[in-house]
């Protein structure tokens, strides 16, 4: 992926009255990324998209896009297209009159508009449904006549918010993975945001995580999901073990610790300044255990304790599991390649799966 | 802000409608306001001729506003909870004074019960003096009573229906339900509803003036100062006392409903079934709306029947000579003036008010509270007042080289800006934002969306605003009455005079005329919706 920065979002604050929605943020989303802003209900999420699109002012900050500030641009000239979480679509036109507007304000001639909206349509799988009318399709048609829409102008960058969300489970998985293969094809810049970590962690190349208005820490997936730098992202971006444990030694690469009466060297996290004696946070997602009836052969860290309860989600079944005077989450990949555990397990954990947050 | 310095186009349409507004509602009014001066002031309070008149303003509007009020709840009650027939009938029946000058009824009245009317004289053989406060009070209750009704209704109508149906599941009587739950829901609005008849009420001209004889009220007396005296001081001074009342009640209303409409005209939604009310009640209601219905039917029944006989009721031989007098010389250009003046003003009113109200309602910049207040204040300024302002401001020498029926036209669109405004208003609390953000995240400026989109979805706003503009331009006497000259009469004008020159079957057939031109544009307008609602079916 290209490394160049598309947008920049520099120290933006956004208030409104007494709320500070947006509270100094910055972010750089490189060009040709899927960069998802991800956060609970009420983050600031919308509120940034918006000011990347110009809806609103902010208070203090710049936005530039492709190095150019567009802080005093009006929304229809910034080379952004928005997909809203409601759609949006325009009621009393046809869904090829939709997808031909923005084309139409940018006078291009007819016979261009009409083979770029055809080409479009078919894009998003809507051939043959120009003549309908919006009240006319399900919410996924529409849904993708909002994105052809925003496509067909052929933005530098395209701005989505929530656009799946009012969708049915499988609707939305379904969307989504279409979302990104457009995506890869067009090789176009989104800015996606969501509260669905799921639907974050699946699509995106690039997730900033906002908690309260501020970015609380922004990377790629996988760092986000397995080396989160708080417990609130830790716990927000999936189910997890936080255990609290404290700091005993200190080396190159590797920190010990100790939690309960069990004692364990794992990878030392490289942005966070840990000290001798110091409280932390252990974090481990429950698919990183590999669970075993009683006396199964250890393997790295090994904690030994019983089947409290466990529920079967399908593709996993999840067991919680008590080991001295705490229950851990642990999932088990396959449960249909066995009968379901019961009674005295043993966990075992690889060190490297562990990962230590500053309390 | 800093979206209108981005959008230059914007700022300056902003600026026009600014402008627009200061000189054609604020300009004219403070005119009024200021022409007294501090010490026209003292010496006309010190004088006190106002005194009567705000008395007997005050006790009219007190008594006409109760009974009206009382009447109109009968029949909204009736309409909108009991069970009994006719509701078709009733309804249509109720709308018939909404689109016909309130002071008709003054006309109609004179000519039943007046010293040679058709029932005191020719039935009873009586002479009775019919002018004064009763008279007033008794003509007023039956002009208004519609207006109140309307108003209830739309309130009533609002009331929860499942909330009702709960508490009657609960096993609670209809009327201890009304009581208990409609009642104390709907006080807001209902209090609402008798500020607003009792605006109507106290700015009534005609009425009084037909009627009052001796007796003088704020409006009466404006007007004779200026036709009587040419005193334009005092009868400035009387109008800011009018209008201060009027303002009073009007503030007092936007604090209870929040500025909702007055009466525009519009099918009301219709609301789920309500629990039925006993049988008896519904035949109580029918019996209620029956009298109330055969009152407005002899108001107009006899205003038709005097129109369409030589000289009503002494010779009831059928002619249409009253029509071919309204209809030539220059009766006809009245008649035109009406329907060209109206039209012209309700387009230009419900256009500007749409733009205005887009401006207001979707715009962040600053002082736009103060331009809502503005486009709103209308509706509470006396047609008396708002007629005297323009005839001050614009009736100039400088000013002769323009055409005198667009004072007419500039003062009907701007009195009646608040109705096309609020259905505006109303019109764009439905549509979300965010279909006006994508357009202009699709390239078009914040005008090209306006046009684009907003536009073709408030077609409903604009057509209540168009059709309510234009029954109230048809209709209105006291806004006029200042700014016709012999070439500009208008049909409302002519009715009064006629009225006044005892011309009965004139009258009656003026009063035919216009009400038919309301009429026919109601029609129009209920097509035209009706289009719509078979397009909007086609493509469900
Ligand atoms: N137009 C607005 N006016 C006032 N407050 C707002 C507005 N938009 C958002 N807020 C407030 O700003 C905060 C962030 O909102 P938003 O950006 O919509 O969050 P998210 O999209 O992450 O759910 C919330 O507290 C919300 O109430
Ligand atoms: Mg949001």
């Amino acid at each position: 992926m290209p490394e160049t920065a598309h947008v920049q979002v520099s120290h933006l604050t956004k208030r409104f009255g007494g709320v500070t929605a947006v509270d100094d943020v910055t972010f750089d989303v490189p060009k040709g990324a899927f960069a998802t802003l991800l956060g609970p209900s009420g983050c600031g999420k919308t509120t940034t998209l918006r000011v990347i699109a110009g809806f609103y002012d902010p208070d203090a900050g710049d936005i530039r896009i492709g190095g150019r500030r567009v802080n005093d641009l009006p929304a229809h000239r910034r080379g952004t297209a928005m997909v809203f979480q409601d759609y949006a679509l325009f009621p009393h036109m046809t869904v090829r009159d939709n997808v031909a507007y923005g084309l139409r304000v940018a006078r291009v001639k007819a016979n261009e508009r009409d083979r770029r909206v055809n080409e479009t349509l078919a894009f998003v799988g809507l051939q043959g449904m120009g003549e309908r009318w919006p009240n006319q399709l399900s919410g996924g048609q529409q849904q993708r006549v909002a994105v052809a829409r925003a496509l067909v102008i052929e933005p530098q960058v395209l701005l989505l918010d929530e656009p799946l969300s009012n969708l049915d489970a499988k609707l939305r998985e379904q969307l989504r993975v279409e979302l990104r293969t457009m995506q890869r094809r067009l090789g176009m810049t989104f800015v996606y945001v969501t509260h669905d970590q799921e639907e974050a962690l699946s699509l995106s190349d690039w997730i900033a995580v906002m908690n309260q208005g501020r970015v609380e820490q922004a990377g790629d997936p996988w760092e986000i999901y397995y080396h989160p730098r708080t417990a609130f992202l830790a716990d927000f971006v999936g189910a997890v073990n936080l255990v609290p444990a404290r700091v005993t030694e200190l080396a190159d690469g590797a920190v010990t610790v100790t939690f309960g009466p069990h004692r364990a060297a794992v990878r030392r996290p490289r942005e966070t300044a840990l000290s001798v004696g110091q409280d932390v946070r252990l974090c481990v997602r429950p698919e990183s255990f590999t669970i075993a009836a009683a006396g199964a052969v250890p393997n790295g860290i090994t904690l030994s304790g019983s089947v409290a309860r466990r529920a079967f989600l399908g593709d996993t079944m999840r067991y919680w599991v008590k080991v001295d005077d705490r229950e851990w989450i642990v999932d088990q990949p396959d449960p249909g390649a066995g009968a379901p555990l019961d009674g005295p397990v043993s966990l075992s954990l690889r060190p490297e799966r562990v990962h230590v947050i500053p309390d | 802000m800093r979206s209108l310095r981005r959008e230059p186009a914007l700022l300056l349409a902003l600026l026009a409608v600014i402008v627009l507004v200061l000189l054609f509602v604020v300009y004219p009014q403070v005119q009024v306001g200021v022409a007294p001066g501090f010490s026209g002031y003292l010496s006309f309070l010190e004088g006190g001729t106002w005194r009567i008149p705000l008395q007997n303003s005050l006790k009219v509007t007190a008594l006409s506003t109760t009974t009206a009020v009382l009447l109109g709840f009968v029949y909204a009650y009736a309409m909108v909870y009991s069970q009994m027939r006719w509701k078709a009938f009733f309804n249509l029946i109720g709308i018939l004074p909404l689109l016909s000058p309130p002071f008709v009824v003054a006309a109609s009245y004179l000519l039943l019960f007046g010293n040679r009317g058709i029932i005191t004289y020719g039935v009873f053989g009586q002479s009775p003096n019919p002018y004064g406060i009763t008279g007033i009070w008794g003509v007023q209750t039956i002009a208004f009573f519609p207006f109140a009704y309307q108003l209830i209704a739309d309130v009533l109508s609002r009331s929860d229906a499942r909330m009702e149906q709960a508490a009657r599941n609960l096993g609670a009587s209809p009327w201890r339900v009304f009581w208990t739950v409609t009642l104390p829901l709907s006080r807001p609005g209902l209090a609402a509803a008798i500020l607003t008849t009792a605006i109507y009420v106290l700015e009534d001209f005609g009425n009084p003036q037909l009627l009052g004889g001796l007796v003088t009220v704020l409006p009466t007396q404006a007007y004779s100062l200026i036709s009587g005296f040419g005193d334009y001081t005092s009868a400035a001074a009387v109008c800011t006392i009018l209008l201060l009342l009027a303002l009073g009640l009007y503030v007092a209303k936007i604090r209870l409903d929040g500025g909702r409409s007055f009466v525009t005209i519009s099918g009301r939604a219709s609301s789920m079934p309500r629990p039925p009310v006993p049988a008896a009640l519904s035949w109580a209601c029918f019996v209620g709306c029956l009298a109330l219905a055969g009152l407005i039917l002899l108001v107009y029944g006899t205003l038709l029947v005097s129109a369409l006989t030589f000289a009503f009721p002494y010779n009831l031989r059928l002619t249409i000579e009253h029509f071919q007098y309204v209809a030539t010389g220059s009766n006809g250009d009245a008649l035109r003036n009406t329907l060209f003046f109206s039209a012209a003003a309700a387009a230009i009113s419900a256009v500007f008010a749409l733009f205005a109200g887009w401006l207001v309602q979707r715009g962040e910049w600053p002082g736009r509270r103060l331009l809502d207040f503005l486009l709103i204040m209308p509706a509470a300024i006396p047609g008396i007042f708002f007629g005297i302002g323009y005839l001050t401001a614009f009736n100039q020498p400088w000013l002769d080289w323009v055409d005198r029926s667009w004072l007419i036209v500039l003062a009907l669109v701007f009195w009646n800006i608040p109705v096309g405004y609020q259905a505006a208003a109303a019109g764009l609390r439905q549509i979300d934002r965010s279909i006006e953000e994508a357009a202009t995240s699709l390239g078009a400026s914040k005008l090209r969306g306006f046009w684009d989109v907003v536009r073709p979805m408030l077609g409903g706003s604009l057509r209540v605003g168009f059709v309510t503009t234009f029954v109230r331009a048809v209709t209105t006497l006291s806004l006029v009455i200042f700014l016709f000259t012999p070439p500009t009469t208008v049909a409302t004008i002519r009715i009064y005079q006629l009225v006044n020159d005892l011309d009965w079957g004139g009258a009656a057939a003026f009063t035919v005329a216009d009400i038919s031109l309301a009429i026919v544009a109601l029609v129009v307008f209920a097509f035209l919706a009706r289009g719509r609602l078979v397009l909007g079916a086609a493509r469900a």
